[in-house]
């Protein structure tokens, strides 16, 4: 997910830090340039995939770089940052909604990261006054910025000594930050004195906690592959009608069988992850706390040196790996790989491509649950198409083709898809007697229609309690008698006056009632 | 979590008051539109105020049960009479139409004055009974772990369509809830089938005829009482009162709305000539959630929101693309929700409903009037119901990715694409019908997971590694059945057949399609590489011998087969094994030794035909190269470009050559073998069939005439 790196550049920011071990003199925003620097370098190591902005702060904001996976001008960025006045954390909340909107708009997932000294301002504009009036705004403009209207996780990281009595004030402040944002984070402050040595640790050990690279076993049947999966998951929580959903997602990717694209039929999605093969050596040198369960022989093996490393990469590219294989067939048979990524949640794998040549596996990831996707049922209800014979339209008339499997179709249809009655808008009840009419004039061969259709109206008139239009409709079959051409068919009349004696009749009242034909004498062949 | 609208009870008020025309007269003549001389149109006809009630209630309902098909259960009552139970097969508005027919419209005399006048008090404490039953959504939570630490909620919604008198009137309703709720509560308490109510929302719908304006003045959503909130909305009935509903029901269950713009059709009366058409959809409200959640004061580029071209709350317009191609492609699209139109009848209504339910999928744009085009949603069917999916339109944080060739394993060119793409078509999945399964309690998922486990016993990747993978035409059916359960005799017969014929392939020392393992060296010989073969074809034998007996009989005749040859003795000891099958070959056939080795070596014949087209077409489609034989093998093949054929009909000419005088005609024609007799017959026959050059082809005259 996006970073937005928010630093401090108030004046406090400038205070020295004495050090024992040094001679020179050093100022705490030296401390946060190099704590950035840390977790630059670590993401740039474990996920160079991701972008990252610097925005800096005091009582106004800027953006020193706009979104960028090129690390190393973030760096030169920090090198020149100047010094202004006072701090003021709103707005730099506020130009951090401005960042990620224009760039992201709103669905999109980000961590903020604000780099400060723990010390939060004094009077207007202080992280004290503004929480103090933070619902109490009432013009959109100066709405407070939390929670962010975008996902996303707020931390903050102080360079300040422990037990500072800053510190201490503003703790619960920053606390109530997030909190107001509701979507996770901490606050991060340094153990021991501040030193380059405890500033980077806390860059580290936050670092290690949010960009650890998420690795899995992508499994299908009996072939196995490592894979890390970028951007890394989250796990999932939500409150959904009569369910608070938690789901985290599992180290085991696990094929369940295959589609084609046009059967899964663009499903909804919550995310995307780019599923890269890593070797299993790869896998065992670099820290990770998720796929510990691997032991590998190579595993001994240190991969500090940088060419062993560059050797490793070209090796590892000519290890055939189940992934590329699957990439590669998913392709060409333009079909999708539907797969368990936890408890009651699944996913599918399919070949994707940003450009038309540079084409990637990808893992699309399903909302938790095992029907969110109606056209393809339960999830769980699948199973081998080698076992299930194709669906017919009914049990005793086997339909000359069969129907495909999906999609799934539901119990009932939808009013769009049936003929459903609607007279609020006059046109509505005009094209129904329209229709009757129109049958009416074809007598007797659309005899049938005719009685149909009239029923039809007949009935819903008496669900809506709509009497009157017995009536009305018994009068215009009546005219439409007496406007029958010379040349109608006898029969044509007779019926016209039966369906309308018919309306009239009490019986008609009867939902279960249904007028039937006249019994006339005229033989078949006289229809024509 | 526990919503408000999981629960809705409407109640119709069936007091004489309901039987007086709506007010709005009703054009139901076909003939005032087209206007017949000689016509006299009819007169239009008063509707209800009882019928427009309904009417609206049945709109409320289609639109929630498009929408919302499962879980936003909405019942009925009439007086006293509940229509419906909480049953998801009683969510259905034909049942309801049935109930509302049987009860019938409130008579105008009011003779039974006395009962009616509690028409309405009848049903609100019905409702509230309603709200007390359990839904099956809510039985099943209480039955499921989680009601243990969040205990259920039982909130519900009464809508009411009444007529009050006065405002005392309306408190007195409002009592009349409180007092129905406080006493089916301790009703509730007592038993374990009715749930407490925890909160009911009353909307009383205060219905006056057309224009005849109401005294009673609007009251907002207040608390009554601690379970009970209300609010009162007097409105005009007919198409006025249409309006508030469909403005309620967006309300209640959180709906937007957007109006596709543009859609060309046929005009009705003019065939020839197609207008523009825009058709109002209602949907869930996150759809436009990112045009809408903004926290900007405008919203951004490209969302437009108009007022409704229904008279409905404001519509986020969307222009109609038409669709180019019916190639369905996967689309990114973070949400999917039902759509229903306001106008469901309406000719451009059925003319989009139509169109996507037939399976063709619209592509929906912003409206921008500058910049690049952005397609926002996609409206699609899917088994016969419609869906507008939303499709991502800001930047991507998965641009510009790396390719997997870049990654671990893809400078790997010889994957054996092809290969696992039939295995893929062969592990498809599909929906289990009920009782597929002998046991009910199995996930059939499962029977796919031990299907791909099965399949995948013994399955090299790439092609350079295996010979068995490249050498299919000739062992199949035996990876197709010993991926079976249960193999039948013949099954095990049809598997041995197999081994036999590697073994006869071994014999004869045929080439095997070996992949060219480096680019210099002969790489393995053949003795080597069958040993290769016969490794693979244990390893994928053995892989399944522990399913039944029968498999366990397919290997051992498989280690008969193989039995390891001494070093030195490799010619005999390929012969001996020949004569160890040949008895087992004779045992299932009876036909003669002669009539089945010509049988094999017809085989053979077409296996390597085959094997040589699967060449050329591997060739062509997969990225990774056909196994190429080594060039020993070309050399023993083609000496200079012959084969044994043409070695062999040349080594017959000269024999034959010698021993008589060419024919002349044969001598003159060197390329022909054989000498064309009457060489000038043909030259006259086409000059005395060539037609006169006046006369026309029969053709064409015959199409003139």
């Amino acid at each position: 997910m996006p970073t937005v790196i928010v630093l401090d550049v108030s004046l406090s920011m400038s205070r020295p830090v004495p050090m024992a071990d040094s001679s020179e003199e050093y100022q705490r925003r030296h401390l946060a340039v190099h704590g950035i620097n840390t977790l630059l370098d670590f993401i740039a190591a474990n996920a160079k995939l991701e972008f990252t902005s610097l925005v800096c702060y005091s009582y106004l904001w800027e953006r020193l770089v706009p979104f960028t996976r090129d690390f190393e001008s973030v760096k030169c960025a920090l090198t020149n940052v100047e010094l202004y006045n006072k701090t003021c954390i709103e707005t730099a909340l506020a130009g951090v909604g401005t960042v990620v909107q224009e760039e992201w708009s709103n669905v999109v997932p980000c961590q903020v990261i604000v780099v400060t000294d723990g010390s939060c301002g004094m009077g207007q504009g202080s992280l004290k006054h503004s929480l103090q009036t933070y619902n109490q705004r009432d013009s959109t403009d100066s709405k407070f910025p939390l929670p962010f209207p975008f996902p996303a996780k707020l931390h903050i990281l102080c360079i300040s000594n422990p037990g500072d009595s800053d510190l201490k004030a503003s703790l619960p402040l920053y606390q109530k930050l997030i909190d107001i944002n509701d979507q996770g984070g901490e606050v991060y402050s340094p153990d021991s004195p501040l030193s380059f040595k405890t500033v980077e640790e806390m860059f580290q050990s936050f670092a290690e906690k949010t960009y650890t690279p998420f690795h899995a076993m992508l499994q299908c049947g009996n072939f196995k592959c490592p894979v890390q999966l970028h951007p890394r998951p989250e796990p999932y929580d939500k409150e959904l009608d009569f369910q608070c959903v938690h789901r985290e997602m599992s180290n085991t990717l696990n094929v369940a069988g295959f589609l084609d694209i046009a059967e899964v039929a663009s499903p909804p999605t919550l995310s995307r992850h780019l599923i890269l093969p890593t070797s299993t050596r790869e896998r065992n040198t670099k820290s990770d706390s998720n796929g510990g369960e691997d032991t590998n022989k190579d595993g001994t093996k240190s991969a500090g040196v940088k060419t062993e490393e560059e050797e490793d990469g070209t090796e590892d590219g000519k290890t055939p790996s189940f992934a590329v294989l699957l990439h590669g067939s998913l392709k060409v048979e333009s079909m999708v790989a539907i797969t368990k990524i936890g408890e009651d949640w699944y996913g599918m794998l399919y070949s994707w491509a940003d450009s038309k040549k540079k084409s990637n596996l990808m893992l699309s990831v399903f909302e938790p649950g095992l029907d969110n996707t109606p056209w393809l049922g339960n999830l769980e209800s699948l199973c081998p198409a080698s076992m299930v014979p194709l669906p017919v339209l009914s049990p005793t008339q086997p339909s000359p083709q069969p129907l495909p499997h999906f999609p799934v179709r539901p119990g009932e249809k939808r009013s769009y898809a049936q003929s459903c009655v609607v007279w609020i808008k006059d046109t509505g009840l005009q094209s129904d007697m329209q229709k009757v009419l129109r049958h009416a004039r074809k007598l007797p061969d659309k005899q049938q229609q005719f009685y149909k259709e009239m029923n039809r109206i007949r009935r819903a008139a008496l669900s809506f309690g709509f009497h009157e239009l017995l009536e009305a409709m018994a009068t215009m079959l009546e005219r439409e008698s007496m406007l029958l051409p010379g040349t109608a068919h006898p029969s044509a009349s007779m019926q016209l006056s039966h369906a309308a004696n018919g309306l009239r009749s009490p019986a008609a009242l009867d939902i279960v009632h249904t007028i039937m034909p006249l019994q006339t004498n005229f033989a078949a062949g006289d229809r024509a | 979590m526990f919503p408000v609208s999981h629960k809705t009870v409407y109640v119709l008020d069936h007091s004489s008051y309901f039987a007086q025309p709506c007010g709005e007269k009703m054009n139901y003549d076909v003939y005032s539109r087209t206007k017949t001389p000689g016509v006299i149109p009819a007169a239009h006809i008063n509707k209800p105020l009882w019928t427009c009630s309904v009417e609206c209630l049945f709109e409320y309902m289609r639109i929630i049960f498009d929408i919302y098909p499962f879980n936003k259960l909405i019942r009925v009552v009439v007086s006293n009479k509940s229509l419906n139970s909480w049953a998801h097969k009683e969510m259905n508005m034909n049942q309801l139409a049935v109930g509302l027919a049987n009860v019938g419209p409130p008579l105008s005399d009011s003779r039974e004055s006395d009962d009616e006048e509690y028409s309405v008090i009848q049903g609100l404490s019905q409702a509230v009974e309603a709200l007390c039953q359990t839904t099956p959504l809510q039985e099943s939570y209480m039955n499921s772990p989680a009601n243990e630490r969040i205990p259920l909620v039982n909130n519900g919604r009464i809508i009411c369509m009444t007529h009050m008198k006065s405002e005392a009137h309306v408190r007195s309703l409002e009592e009349c809830v409180v007092d129905a709720v406080n006493q089916h509560n301790k009703l509730a308490e007592a038993t374990d089938t009715l749930l407490p109510i925890n909160k009911v929302e009353v909307i009383f719908m205060h219905i006056t005829p057309v224009k005849e304006p109401s005294h009673i003045p609007a009251k907002p959503k207040r608390e009554v009482s601690t379970e009970v909130i209300s609010e009162l909305h007097p409105t005009q009935s007919g198409s006025v009162l249409y309006h508030k509903m469909i403005g309620l029901v967006q309300k209640h269950y959180d709906l937007a709305s957007t109006t596709v713009t543009g859609i060309p059709m046929k005009e009705e009366q003019n065939a020839q000539s197609s207008a523009n058409y825009d058709v109002e959809l209602l949907h869930a409200s996150v759809v436009h959630s990112d045009a809408m959640r903004q926290n900007q004061a405008e919203p951004p580029e490209g969302t437009v929101i108009v007022p409704s071209p229904e008279g409905l709350p404001p519509t986020v317009t969307l222009k109609w693309c038409t669709p180019k191609s019916s190639v369905v492609e996967l689309h990114h699209c973070t949400g999917t929700h039902r759509i229903t139109p306001v106008d469901v009848n309406s000719r451009p209504s059925s003319c989009l409903t139509n169109f996507l339910l037939a399976g063709r999928a619209v592509m929906l744009e912003q409206p921008r009037k500058t910049g690049v085009k952005v397609i926002s949603h996609m409206l699609a069917s899917h088994g016969g119901e419609i869906f507008i999916h939303i499709l991502p339109t800001s930047r991507s944080i998965l641009e510009d990715p790396p390719s997997i060739s870049e990654g671990c394993g893809g400078r790997v060119t010889d994957y054996r694409i092809t290969d696992f793409g039939d295995f893929m078509k062969e592990n498809r999945l599909a929906p289990a019908p009920p009782g597929l399964l002998p046991d009910p309690e199995a996930k059939p998922v499962q029977k796919a997971y031990d299907v791909l486990e099965r399949a995948s016993r013994f399955w090299p990747i790439v092609i350079t590694e295996t010979i068995l993978g490249n050498l299919v035409s000739s062992i199949s059916p035996l990876p197709a059945l010993m991926v079976k359960e249960e193999l039948s005799d013949s099954e095990v017969l049809e598997c041995k057949k197999v081994i036999y014929s590697i073994v006869a392939m071994e014999s004869k020392n045929e080439p095997l399609p070996v992949p060219a393992v480096g680019s210099r060296g002969k790489g393995p010989k053949r003795e080597e590489q069958y040993r290769q073969l016969w490794g693979e074809l244990e390893s994928l034998v053995r892989s399944y011998s522990d399913t039944s007996e029968e498999h366990v009989k397919v290997l051992d005749c498989l280690l008969d087969c193989r039995k390891p040859a001494a070093p030195g003795e490799e010619t005999h000891s390929s012969a001996a094994r020949v004569a160890d099958v040949k008895p087992t070959v004779e045992d299932c056939d009876e036909s003669g030794q002669a009539e089945q080795s010509w049988k094999e070596l017809d085989k053979f014949q077409k296996m390597t035909e085959r094997e040589k087209q699967e060449l050329r077409k591997t060739d062509k489609v997969s990225v990774p190269p056909p196994p190429k034989k080594t060039k020993t093998e070309d050399l023993l093949m083609r000496p200079g470009g012959q084969n044994l054929l043409s070695m062999w009909t040349s080594r017959m000419k000269t024999v034959h050559n010698k021993r008589h005088v060419e024919f002349a005609g044969r001598a003159e024609n060197p390329n022909n073998l054989q000498a064309e007799l009457y060489i000038h017959l043909k030259e006259e026959d086409m000059d005395s069939n060539r037609p006169p050059p006046d006369s026309k082809p029969p053709m064409q005259r015959g199409i003139k005439s």
